[in-house]
Formats: C-alpha cells, sequence, structure tokens
C-alpha cells in the first residue's frame, strides 16, 4: 500500500517534469520579447545607448541572458518554492491575483456539485430500479440531450429564461456595483450571483452522472447478493438502499474524490459568460491580454489537479473496494 | 442471447419487407437467421431496429448533407459586410407592398433600409417589410401625404399643405423636424438618406438635418438655386435649376469629379453608395464614382431613350421611353432582375427595385428578407450556418481521424508487445491524458496562431484536437488487442512467419473495429464540442470564417440573447442537434454491437 503510494507519487512528480518542460518550452516560443516589452514605454525618450543599457538591464533582471535551461530550472525552482512569477497585466505576483478568484470559484463549484448529486443520485436509481419504463425512457433521452449540449448553449438558453420571461437572477458578475454592508450581507449578494452560473453549471453536468449512477445501480442489481437478498423475502425497499445502493455507491464515491480535487479548477467558459471572477475567467483574461506568467502558472496548476485528482481516484478506489489490486 | 428472442418478433414485420425488397432471400426461423447471420450483418440489423439511434441518423444525414450541399446553392462571401442590413429580424416581407397601394391607387412608393414605406390616393402612409417598433408608430394628426421617402431607419412624408413630417430613428435630432422650418409650406421634395434628412423648397432652397459627422455637407453656395437633391451614405449630389450638378461635400472625394460634359444638361440625378448618376435631355445616362459591381454598365438599348433613374444601395434603375424599366449594378439579392412595360414610376429601397404601370400594378424585385435573419454585421445567419456547419463537421472529422489514427496504431503496438513497450507508451499516454484540454489548446492557439494565415490556422486546430484527444481510444485499443493476441488465429498468424505489423493490423484489427468505431463516432461530437467551445471563446476559428462556435461569440451580451433572439437561436440549434443526433448514433452502435451494454 505504502509502496504503491510512493510509486504513484514519484510517477507523478516525473509526469509533472515532463508536462513542465512542453510547457515551459511552448512559453518560449510566444513570439515578443519579454524586456523589449517591459521598457517599451522609454524607447521615444531616452538616447540609443541608454536605451540598449536600458535593454540589457531587463535582460539580466528577467534572467534571458543565461542559457533556456539555467532558465528553466530557476523558473521551475521558483515555481517549486511558491513564486509564481510577476504578472504583466496587474504588475502583481501571480500568487496574490488568483487568491481572490480560487475562493470564488470553490464556492461556485462546491455548490454546483451539491445540487448535482442532490439531483443525480436519486434519479440514477429510480431510473435503474425502473429500467424500461417511460420515466426512464425520457430520462434516457433527457441525459443524451444533457451531455450534448455545450455548455455555452446551456448557459445563453438560460439567460434568456432568466432575463426575458423571468427576470430575478443577475447575469453577470460576482458582487453588486458599489456594495456595502456587512460580511454577511455581501456574502448574501454574492450568492444571489451565483445562483445563474450554479444553474447552468449543474445543468451541465447532469447528463453524464445520471448516466453513471444509472450504470453503476444496474450493474449491482444483477448481482447474485440481489437475488439472494430478495429470494431471503426482503422487503424491496431495503434491498434496493441498503443492499444494491451501498455497493453502487463504490463506483460513485471514487469518481466524487476524483472530483474534489476538481472543484479548483474553474470552468473557462461559464465563468467567461456570467463574468465570475474565478479561475477559468483569470486564465481566459491572462490569454487575451497574453499576460504568458499568469497563463504558465495557471497550465501548472491545471496539471497538478489533473494528476492529484486521478491519484486520489485511485487510492479511493482501493480504500472504498478492497477487492481492487492495484499492483496488477 | 435467448432472453432477445422475444424482442425480435416486434419488428419481424420491417424486417421481412426489408429482406424481400433489399435480399431477396428466403425467410429463416428465428435459430436459423442467428446462425446464417455474420457479425457484422447482425449489428446493422440490430442498429436498425434501434428506433431512436435511427431517428439520430436520420437527423444527423440531414444536417449533415443541408451542410456540405447548401453552400453550393448559397455561397458564402467571408468579406462581405452591410452596416444597413445589420441586427434585421428573419422574415421575407421587405417586398409585401400592402393592397391598398395596388390597383392604381399608389401615389408615392420609397424604400428605405429594410422596410418600404407608401401613400396612396387617399394620403393614407402605409409601411411593409423589417421595421423597429419606432417606425411603425405612424404620427396620428398627418393631413393628406402627397409624398413619403424612406431613409436607412426613418420616414419623412410630405402632406398636400407643404407640411412636413418625420418618424422612426430617434437619435441624432432626426425625429423631429428642425426649428428653421416651421412656418415654411412651399416644400416641394423630401428626401430621406443615410442618417440624414433633406427637405427642398419651391424656390431651391435646402434643408438639412440628421448626422452630420458622417455626411458632412454644405449647401449655402447653392441655396436658392437647389432643384433636386440625391444623397447616399457619405455625401449628397445636388441638380442646380441651370441643370448642372454638383456635390454638396467639404471635403474632396470621388463623386467631385463630374464628367464637364454634361454640365448644364442635365435633368434628373441618382446615386448610389459609391457612384452617381446623371441624366442629359437628350436621354443619355452617365455613371461616375467608383466602378465597382457592374454599377458603369449601363443597358446599351437605354442610351439615348431614358426619361429617369433611381438608385438603391448599389444599383440604379431606370424608365426607357419606350416604358420598359432598366436595371444595371449589384445584383447580390436580384434587385436588377425587374422587368415590367408601361412603367410610369420608379422607385427603390437599398436592395429592393419598385416599379408602378400604367394600369396600377406595382412591380417588385430584390431583397425579400432573410431566412434567420442577419448578424450583427449585416450578414446572412443561413448561409453562414450552412457553410459554418461545413467548417465545423470537417474540423470535427480531421480532428477524429488524426486521434484514431494515432490512438490505434499506439493502442496496437502497446497492446500486442506488452512489456516494455507497452509501459512507456501507457506512461506517454497517461502525459498527454493529464494535459488539462481547453486551458492547453487555448493557449497553443494563443501563441502559435497570431503568426498564422487562415488556413494554417484551422489546420493547428484541427492537429491540436486530434493529438490531445487519443490516450482515450489507445486505452481503449490496447485492452481489447490484449485479449485478442492469445487466440489461434494469432498463434497461426505468427507460425506462418507474417510480420508482426501485418499481424497487429491486418489480423487482429478487424476483430477490434467495431469499438473503434463506436469511439470515433462518440469521439467525433465531443471533437465538434471541443472546437466549438474554442471557437466561442475566440480561440479557435476567427472571424470573418463562420464556424457554429464562433457564430456565437458575438452572442454573449445579454442584449443580443434578448432583443436578437436569431443570431444564437439557429447556430445553437444546428450545433446540440448535431451533437445529439451524433451521440445517439454511437449509443446506438454500442448497443448494437454489444447487446448487453443494452442494459446498462
Amino acid at each position: 500500500m505504502v509502496k504503491y503510494i510512493l510509486k504513484r507519487l514519484l510517477y507523478l512528480v516525473f509526469v509533472f517534469f515532463i508536462v513542465s518542460i512542453i510547457m515551459f518550452g511552448i512559453y518560449k516560443c510566444v513570439p515578443g520579447d519579454p524586456a523589449r516589452m517591459m521598457i517599451d514605454s522609454s524607447k521615444q525618450t531616452v538616447d540609443p545607448e541608454r536605451y540598449e543599457q536600458m535593454y540589457q538591464d531587463a535582460r539580466e533582471r528577467l534572467g534571458l541572458d543565461k542559457p533556456v535551461v539555467v532558465q528553466y530550472v530557476s523558473w521551475l525552482g521558483n515555481m517549486l518554492t511558491g513564486d509564481f512569477g510577476f504578472s504583466s497585466q496587474y504588475r502583481r505576483p501571480v500568487a496574490e491575483i488568483v487568491a481572490d478568484p480560487i475562493g470564488n470559484t470553490v464556492m461556485l463549484n462546491v455548490a454546483s456539485m451539491i445540487l448535482v448529486f442532490v439531483i443525480t443520485i436519486p434519479l440514477g436509481i429510480i431510473t435503474a430500479v425502473k429500467k424500461g419504463s417511460v420515466l426512464d425512457n425520457v430520462v434516457q433521452v433527457g441525459t443524451v440531450i444533457g451531455y450534448s449540449l455545450p455548455s455555452f448553449v446551456i448557459a445563453l438558453i438560460f439567460i434568456f429564461l432568466f432575463t426575458k420571461l423571468l427576470p430575478i437572477f443577475p447575469i453577470s458578475g460576482v458582487n453588486s456595483a458599489g456594495i456595502s454592508g456587512s460580511g454577511f450581507t455581501i456574502f448574501m449578494d454574492k450568492l444571489y450571483h451565483m445562483a445563474l452560473p450554479c444553474i447552468v453549471m449543474t445543468f451541465a453536468s447532469l447528463g453524464s452522472i445520471t448516466r453513471y449512477v444509472r450504470a453503476a445501480m444496474i450493474d449491482v442489481l444483477r448481482q447474485d447478493y440481489i437475488r439472494t437478498a430478495r429470494a431471503k423475502g426482503l422487503r424491496e425497499k431495503v434491498v434496493i438502499y441498503s443492499h444494491a445502493f451501498r455497493n453502487a455507491l463504490i463506483p460513485i464515491v471514487t469518481v466524487l474524490t476524483g472530483w474534489v480535487i476538481s472543484v479548483f479548477a474553474g470552468s473557462v467558459v461559464i465563468e467567461t459568460i456570467f463574468l465570475w471572477n474565478g479561475i477559468g475567467k483569470v486564465l481566459y483574461d491572462a490569454l487575451m491580454q497574453r499576460d504568458f506568467m499568469v497563463v504558465l502558472a495557471m497550465q501548472m496548476f491545471y496539471v497538478v489537479l489533473t494528476l492529484a485528482g486521478n491519484l486520489l481516484m485511485d487510492l479511493a478506489y482501493m480504500l472504498v473496494d478492497p477487492r481492487v489490486k492495484l499492483n496488477s | 442471447m435467448s432472453n432477445k428472442a422475444p424482442k425480435k418478433k416486434s419488428g419481424s414485420f420491417g424486417r421481412s419487407l426489408f429482406g424481400r425488397l433489399f435480399g431477396g432471400k428466403r425467410e429463416l426461423s428465428i435459430f436459423e437467421e442467428e446462425q446464417m447471420q455474420s457479425p457484422f450483418r447482425t449489428v446493422i440489423r440490430n442498429f436498425r431496429s434501434n428506433k431512436v439511434a435511427m431517428f439520430g441518423t436520420i437527423v444527423f444525414l440531414i444536417i449533415f448533407l443541408s451542410c456540405f450541399i447548401l453552400p453550393i446553392f448559397f455561397p458564402l462571401d467571408v468579406t462581405y459586410t452591410d452596416s444597413s442590413q445589420q441586427n434585421i429580424a428573419p422574415g421575407f416581407s421587405m417586398l409585401s407592398v400592402p393592397d391598398e397601394l395596388k390597383n392604381g391607387n399608389a401615389v408615392d412608393i420609397a424604400g428605405g433600409g429594410t422596410f418600404g414605406i407608401g401613400a396612396d390616393k387617399n394620403g393614407e402612409v402605409y409601411l411593409w417589410g423589417q421595421m423597429d417598433d419606432r417606425l411603425k408608430e405612424i404620427p396620428e394628426n398627418m393631413g393628406k401625404i402627397v409624398s413619403v421617402s424612406a431613409g436607412l431607419n426613418h420616414v419623412l412624408a410630405l402632406d398636400e399643405d407643404g407640411q412636413v413630417y418625420t418618424w422612426g430613428y430617434n437619435r441624432l435630432r432626426l425625429d423631429k423636424i428642425p426649428l428653421e422650418m416651421e412656418g415654411v409650406t412651399n416644400i416641394k421634395d423630401i428626401v430621406a438618406g443615410y442618417q440624414i434628412s433633406f427637405a427642398l423648397t419651391d424656390d431651391g432652397y435646402l434643408y438639412h438635418w440628421g448626422n452630420e459627422n458622417l455626411i458632412e455637407i454644405s449647401p449655402d453656395a447653392y441655396q436658392g438655386h437647389i432643384e433636386k437633391i440625391a444623397p447616399n451614405a457619405t455625401t449628397a449630389i445636388a441638380l442646380l435649376d441651370d441643370g448642372t450638378v454638383v456635390c454638396l461635400a467639404t471635403k474632396d472625394n470621388a463623386f467631385q469629379r463630374i464628367p464637364e460634359e454634361i454640365q448644364g444638361k442635365v435633368i434628373d440625378i441618382a446615386s448610389t453608395d459609391r457612384t452617381a448618376a446623371a441624366l442629359t435631355e437628350d436621354g443619355q445616362v452617365y455613371v461616375w464614382g467608383s466602378s465597382d459591381y457592374g454599377v458603369f454598365d449601363v443597358p446599351e438599348e437605354l442610351q439615348g431613350q431614358c426619361t429617369a433613374i433611381a438608385a438603391g444601395r448599389y444599383h440604379f434603375t431606370a424608365i426607357g421611353e419606350d416604358k420598359k424599366v432598366y436595371a444595371w449594378g449589384r445584383n447580390n439579392f436580384g434587385q436588377t432582375d425587374i422587368s415590367a412595360e408601361n412603367v410610369v414610376s420608379i422607385s427603390n429601397g437599398y436592395f429592393q427595385s419598385y416599379a408602378v404601370t400604367e394600369d396600377g400594378t406595382v412591380v417588385t424585385a430584390g431583397l425579400k428578407g432573410y431566412l434567420m435573419g442577419t448578424d450583427g454585421f449585416g450578414r446572412d445567419i443561413f448561409t453562414r450556418l450552412v457553410s459554418g456547419g461545413r467548417m465545423t463537421m470537417t474540423i470535427g472529422a480531421i480532428a477524429v481521424i488524426i486521434s484514431v489514427i494515432i490512438g490505434v496504431i499506439i493502442g496496437g503496438f502497446s497492446g500486442y508487445y506488452g512489456g516494455k513497450v507497452d509501459n512507456i507508451l501507457m506512461r506517454f499516454a497517461e502525459i498527454v491524458a493529464s494535459i488539462p484540454f481547453l486551458p492547453f489548446a487555448m493557449i497553443l492557439s494563443a501563441i502559435v496562431g497570431n503568426s498564422l494565415s487562415e488556413i494554417q490556422r484551422i489546420a493547428v486546430i484541427m492537429v491540436i484536437l486530434g493529438v490531445l484527444s487519443w490516450p482515450s481510444l489507445a486505452r481503449l485499443v490496447r485492452a481489447q488487442i490484449l485479449a485478442e493476441r492469445e487466440k489461434e488465429f494469432v498463434t497461426a498468424a505468427k507460425a506462418m512467419g507474417i510480420k508482426e505489423i501485418a499481424i497487429i493490423f491486418k489480423h487482429i484489427l478487424p476483430n477490434v473495429i467495431t469499438v473503434v468505431i463506436v469511439d470515433t463516432t462518440l469521439a467525433f461530437a465531443s471533437c465538434m464540442l471541443t472546437e466549438s467551445s474554442l471557437s466561442f471563446l475566440g480561440f479557435g476559428v476567427i472571424e470573418p470564417t463562420p464556424t457554429w462556435g464562433n457564430m456565437l461569440n458575438g452572442s454573449q451580451a445579454s442584449t443580443v440573447i434578448q432583443n436578437y433572439w436569431w443570431r444564437w437561436v439557429f447556430p445553437s440549434l444546428a450545433l446540440s442537434l448535431s451533437t445529439i443526433s451524433i451521440n445517439l448514433i454511437g449509443d446506438g452502435l454500442r448497443d448494437a454491437i454489444d447487446p448487453r451494454s443494452n442494459d446498462r
């Protein structure tokens, strides 16, 4: 067990290095000279000799005068010690810029995740138990539509519904402009602004998870021990909720743990549409403004999230289901 | 399979019909049939009996064929924009002249940007076409209207007492008659241009008001001599009482190069957006300005016998002494395809031509409207939708092909050789899979994309999509091949000394191809979705080349979502319908190949 985790961690570090090399290589391919961009404003005002001096200084300060390998190592060292670089757009360290958005993203994702599970688990169980019924067929078609629709189309539809037909929610932003008051008032205002993106996010993931829960449940219901339970004369409720659902939870919990990590990753599309100041929006803005230090840090952040999510998922699988052997 | 038997009976009639039509084979009992059929035929039969999947197939085929055939008939001019046709709702009412104006009742007809206006013998005013609510509010207490004129989005009307009325667009002071015109009753002509209004008095005095930043003119030098005015989107030219033509612009422009030989002989003028035309006493038409869309090609048979001219945005119409109507210039909406005899008067909308004949019929030609409306640049959404669909599907298809090729090769080698090769290839697949898709694709296209041409950019997007989406397929193929490689036919092939590559791809692969097909179908939908998301965010294919994703790019604003529903509903619908139908096909195929998955 410990050996397996160590092996996985080692492998994770290896993948992280490979991806970091790829990302740094891409970053180096960005057209444009960061040093020149830094001193661009003084080009008109100083004489050429002085300008050249300034340029060399800037190169030195940014470490551009050293070989690429040295640059990579120093960049990675900085990253690992928590120095993610300096945003050219905000003139502030990257770590400061993402602090607030991470909070917003987590808040939005947790809310929508709770909603998703509250809706999908009962729905999945019911459709699995009543497989082949009208309800099941309707839900099946609904889930196909649900996971086929791109999230921005769902967002457009909901904006239309909630601005034209039922204008009760604000359609963009994190807080009302110029709001002041106690912390609680601001928090409630935030929740109010969160309603629409949260609904859209929930809708966008309903389809695939309902299908997943249903499949897991159907698999379990086919097992011999369910037949045994029924043969014992147990009530159907007990069979389903006590015998079947607990076993069906195994794959569901596994997926859930993988997701816990993903609450930190914002959805670029939804946060951009609703101007929700989260991680995805930071990435989008940084790309639009060509603020590549932020982009690079965000990208590495996403890679770490994915890798950690995979690792957690495997570990959860092992913990929840003792039948799973990992060393194969 | 036995539990499937009762199900088969239900569809047996349709199947036997199908069998008789296409196979012509003897009807077999269920058990015989089961033994006789190849797995492939079983798959097709299972698929055909799945109503939902068949429905998806039909929907997808309709969309696919529309996107690949319709662009031939509705070619797309990617650079086309027209500021006068922005955000027009779907509909075909622009040439629907009301019945009240037919049968000789029309006194005056005028065409505007997207609508028409007419006055009948009783002095009543009628409007038709695409217009906003402000245009529909015809003033109540007008006198008997004798003359009307329509601009881009406002109208002018003149009653028999010389009183001028205006309504429609309410900015730029276009909705009010200027103060200095109060009490003036000898107005003889009114002209509404592109966000500008003109009124001309009996004694040749010209009033003008509206967007003077766009159209800078100064009639001061000619006041008291102006006979007729012909405005367009940039300037105005005027005909003076001595038969000369002048351009009223305060700055130099192409309209000032008026042919010298016509000065003093002109009886009528008209101007399109880029050119001006003058009609002389001897019936000759002269055109000057920027020569495009064939506006200089005055019909030969018209020269020398022309009696009146009128202009649209890019075309001219004229009446000859033979009372026929002639038209030339841009014909993108069929506005010059007008033919009528015994014509008494003509008038033009921006892309419409009207001719009134002696018996009172109103003959029309030109733009009727747009099937799906227009977007914020005045482009027809329908043509962009079908061309955009072709682009979206092509990108999705090529990306999937790239991903399938990589996935099958890597999965094949990995599964067949096992051991170290397997380990290295699968670790590589995991690295690629751990790169978060959308952010990475955005970064790549932001960095690589800027220095590329449009075609190269599209190619880069296809490659990015393909190269990042193969790992799941590679894993799938590997798992399948792991199971197949232990079977006897592989051992036999090895014993015969067949090359290993041939064993993998010729002997084993056909056995697992069904899984690949299902995965490819589902991956096609997800590639289309990813491309659309990228383009929607502005990192995929960029304007003006349309795709379904970037057509929605401009529709994020809540004003667009609320007021211009056609701009986002049609692309969303097309995209959603195709991904839904592709997913239905994929699910159906999976069920058909592995009937056990039906239960899941």
